[in-house]
């Protein structure tokens, strides 16, 4: 078989795989735009490492399955496509690939079992109060003291925390020198004593950040990553992994499919017309965006498997996809918002939202703000941007 | 070093249609009078006969250069990348397509003898076998011979010189010349009874045609832009060092690139709904990277010699030739 052939066989055999073994219930969720948590992606994870799919983008050697970037972007775009939940990327995406690189055998030995299986479930501590976008700023402090170190400090938006077992974490090492030369790597389990996790309420009603307080808790030197004060470039490595992960869009395009047909749905009427012929029209330029996406999710795929350099094409994904899945949510809070926005949160019951049919679609709209907030947001993208095409 | 951008289809094809272009606009730089352009405009015209561009799609047996629809686009992005001033979509797109098959007009064409210009927008109708009516804005070569014509279902072939047809010129704000034709019972010769299908197909071609000298102009205008930034120097300090100015370009550059991605989807697979997706993409993306260059270019954006002008109104039109972006959107909404 030529190479055409064999990856078209290859999409076939995970579409088989996906819709045959990927619970209902667990699909239902992706379909209804719902929010994933541990409870759907855990077993998701057990099941694709039963068949052995547990790490697409590890080597053989760790339980990985070696695949090159096309099946896995392949891989990635069918799970999408069949409302399978995309993998938990915390654990197989970020952290694994850094230990792989640069952990010890001990550490690899202890960690990516558990990752591979779906058991132990990480989270990332990055962000701080005063670092965000500037995440070079953190202040968390790690103090040495004997085979252990102290840390001190909060985290925030630290997603699925309150699920997590353990927390990869950017800590302060070194205050002296350039900021980002005095940053540690520490692998921090969160049932450690003086670790306090408290939900961030946001505008969205689903509980998915949070915050992390470190009051003097001790972590051992053996669960830090390669060389005091080197975590910068570790933490960078992670994200320059993640730099492709824009060039799917495959879930963009399931996204605009749910929207279309809840517009179709609650806008039938002819008194709707106007409206029903406005928001298919914005549909149609976000898919017209997303398909020009998607081309370039293709070459960024290609660049990478030819060996070239990126560029700026992940800062170009990612400002061509945010603003336009944000686009979608909008066109779906305006063909329901009026009815359902109205009823956001029952008075009368616990619970972050009412039992509304549609409800997520104005989660959703809330909860897609972050889009071009997170991972670089779209001023900082921009900045890069432009920092190239001026050349200074 | 500031930003440079990569043509989609480099070679040979592209860099002798630029320099054809480049020199093109030297020309036509310092002619103010409709009437001059037009005459330069005509002489340009013989010199790209002469090249043999109208029959890059000819079959080498009727003269052409038996050429691929690559083989026009590079021409297309090269010649679009300095907004050249004369109807390549048209007359070396469109205009064979719609003659597919009549070995003997294509011949003509491919020897410069046969100039049409193309109406496939109505507004003709035929009655007792001659034709009557109106088609406005009609893009043209400088000397038309004739008028490529759809009306209802047909294809017309007429003659511009035959009794009851009459034509006036204008200039449109691409600086390239269109005809009004006036038909009053003019006879032409039919070409084909039933060439809906062959007309729209035509229309598609010229289409992504015109999105790819789109893309190709937007590339050169944002590259004029950030030049311009780098070294107009205002408040003490060069208008680059404003992160609003620099936001606003890294939002053209992606509306750009985002673009160029279905043009050359639509490049490798020329479907009908890829080209409507790009042309949909084109109304949007094109519209805001023109205003926008002449926003930041300031006052000079409203001056009709700076180049970033030219290239801005040669998008803005882009958008309107074979159908703007509402009508391609028509098109994928009836056939959701």
């Amino acid at each position: 078989m030529d190479e055409t052939a064999e990856l078209a066989a290859f999409r076939a055999e995970v579409r088989d795989f996906a819709l045959a073994h990927c619970p209902p219930e667990i699909r239902a969720v992706v379909a209804a735009n719902g929010k994933l948590g541990r409870k759907q992606w855990a077993p998701w994870q057990r099941i694709l490492h039963a068949h052995g799919w547990g790490a697409p983008s590890w080597p053989k050697e760790y339980g990985g399955t070696g695949w090159d970037q096309r099946r896995r972007h392949i891989f990635d775009e069918v799970l999408a496509e069949c409302d399978c939940p995309p993998q938990y990327h915390h654990g197989l995406r970020h952290l694994g690939p850094v230990l792989i690189a640069f952990g010890t055998e001990e550490q690899k030995a202890r960690f990516l079992p558990g990752i591979l299986s779906g058991e132990d479930w990480w989270c990332q501590g990055y962000s701080e109060p005063g670092a965000g976008s500037d995440l070079a700023s953190l202040k968390t402090r790690a103090v040495r003291e004997g085979e252990e170190y102290v840390v001190t400090g909060q985290k925030l938006w630290t997603s699925h925390a309150h699920e997590s077992d353990r927390m990869y974490t950017l800590v302060r090492t070194n205050a002296e020198v350039k900021r980002q030369e005095g940053i540690t790597l520490l692998l921090i389990p969160l049932n450690s004593p003086g670790i306090c996790v408290r939900e961030v309420r946001t505008i969205d009603g689903w509980h998915h950040v949070n915050e992390v307080f470190l009051d003097g808790v001790r972590v051992p030197v053996a669960n830090r990553i390669g060389e005091e004060n080197k975590g910068w470039t570790y933490g960078k490595f992670l994200l320059d992994r993640e730099r492709l992960g824009g060039a799917n869009v495959a879930p963009a395009f399931r996204f605009l499919d749910r929207c279309r047909e809840l517009v179709a749905r609650e806008l039938a009427g002819p008194a709707d017309a106007l409206k029903r012929g406005q928001l298919e029209y914005r549909l149609l330029l976000a898919e017209a965006e997303l398909r020009g996406a998607r081309e370039l999710g293709k070459a960024a795929v290609d660049a990478v498997t030819a060996g070239e350099p990126l560029g700026l094409m992940p800062s170009e994904l990612k400002l061509s996809t945010a603003d336009t899945v944000q686009r979608i949510g909008a066109i779906a809070l305006d063909a329901v918002g009026e009815r359902v926005a109205s009823r956001f949160r029952p008075v009368d019951a616990s619970g972050p939202n009412a039992a509304v049919e549609d409800i997520e679609w104005v989660q959703n709209f809330m909860y897609l703000r972050a889009k071009t907030i997170f991972g670089g947001s779209n001023e900082v993208q921009k900045n890069v941007v432009a920092k190239q095409l001026f050349g200074n | 070093m500031p930003f440079d951008p990569r043509p989609m289809l480099p070679g040979d094809a592209y860099d002798a249609a630029r320099r054809f272009a480049e020199a093109s606009a030297a020309t036509l730089a310092p002619l103010h009078e409709p009437a001059a352009r037009a005459a330069e405009l005509a002489t340009q015209w013989a010199a790209l006969l002469e090249l043999g561009w109208p029959g890059m799609l000819v079959p080498e047996a009727q003269g052409g250069a038996g050429g691929t629809l690559l083989d026009l686009a590079a021409l297309a992005e090269g010649a679009g990348s300095v907004a050249l001033a004369l109807p390549l979509a048209a007359c070396c797109g469109v205009a064979p397509t719609l003659l597919a098959g009549q070995d003997a007009l294509l011949a003509e064409l491919a020897a410069g003898r046969l100039q049409p210009c193309v109406a496939l927008a109505g507004g003709i109708t035929l009655e007792a076998g001659r034709l009557s009516g109106r088609a406005l804005g009609v893009e043209t070569p400088p000397r038309p011979s004739h008028a490529l014509l759809a009306v209802e279902d047909a294809l017309y072939l007429l003659d511009l010189g035959t009794p009851g047809a009459a034509f006036t010129r204008h200039e449109r704000i691409d600086g390239r010349l269109t005809l009004d034709l006036d038909l009053q019972g003019a006879s032409a010769q039919l070409l084909a009874a039933e060439a809906g299908t062959s007309v729209a197909r035509a229309c598609d071609l010229g289409a992504l045609l015109s999105c790819v000298e789109a893309v190709a102009a937007m590339g050169t205008l944002i590259r004029q832009t950030i030049d311009y930034l780098l070294q107009r120097q205002q408040f003490g300090t060069a208008l680059a060092s404003f992160q609003a100015l620099r936001h606003r370009v890294a939002e053209m550059y992606v509306a750009w690139r985002n673009l160029t991605g279905l043009v050359q989807a639509a490049l490798r697979e020329p479907g009908w709904e890829n080209i409507a997706f790009a042309k949909l993409r084109l109304g949007e993306a094109g519209r805001f990277v023109a205003e926008q260059a002449i926003q930041v270019h300031g006052g000079m954006g409203m001056t009709e010699e700076l180049p970033a002008t030219r290239l801005a109104r040669r998008i803005l039109m882009a958008e309107f030739e074979w159908g703007d972006r509402h009508v391609h959107a028509a098109r994928l909404l009836a056939a959701a």
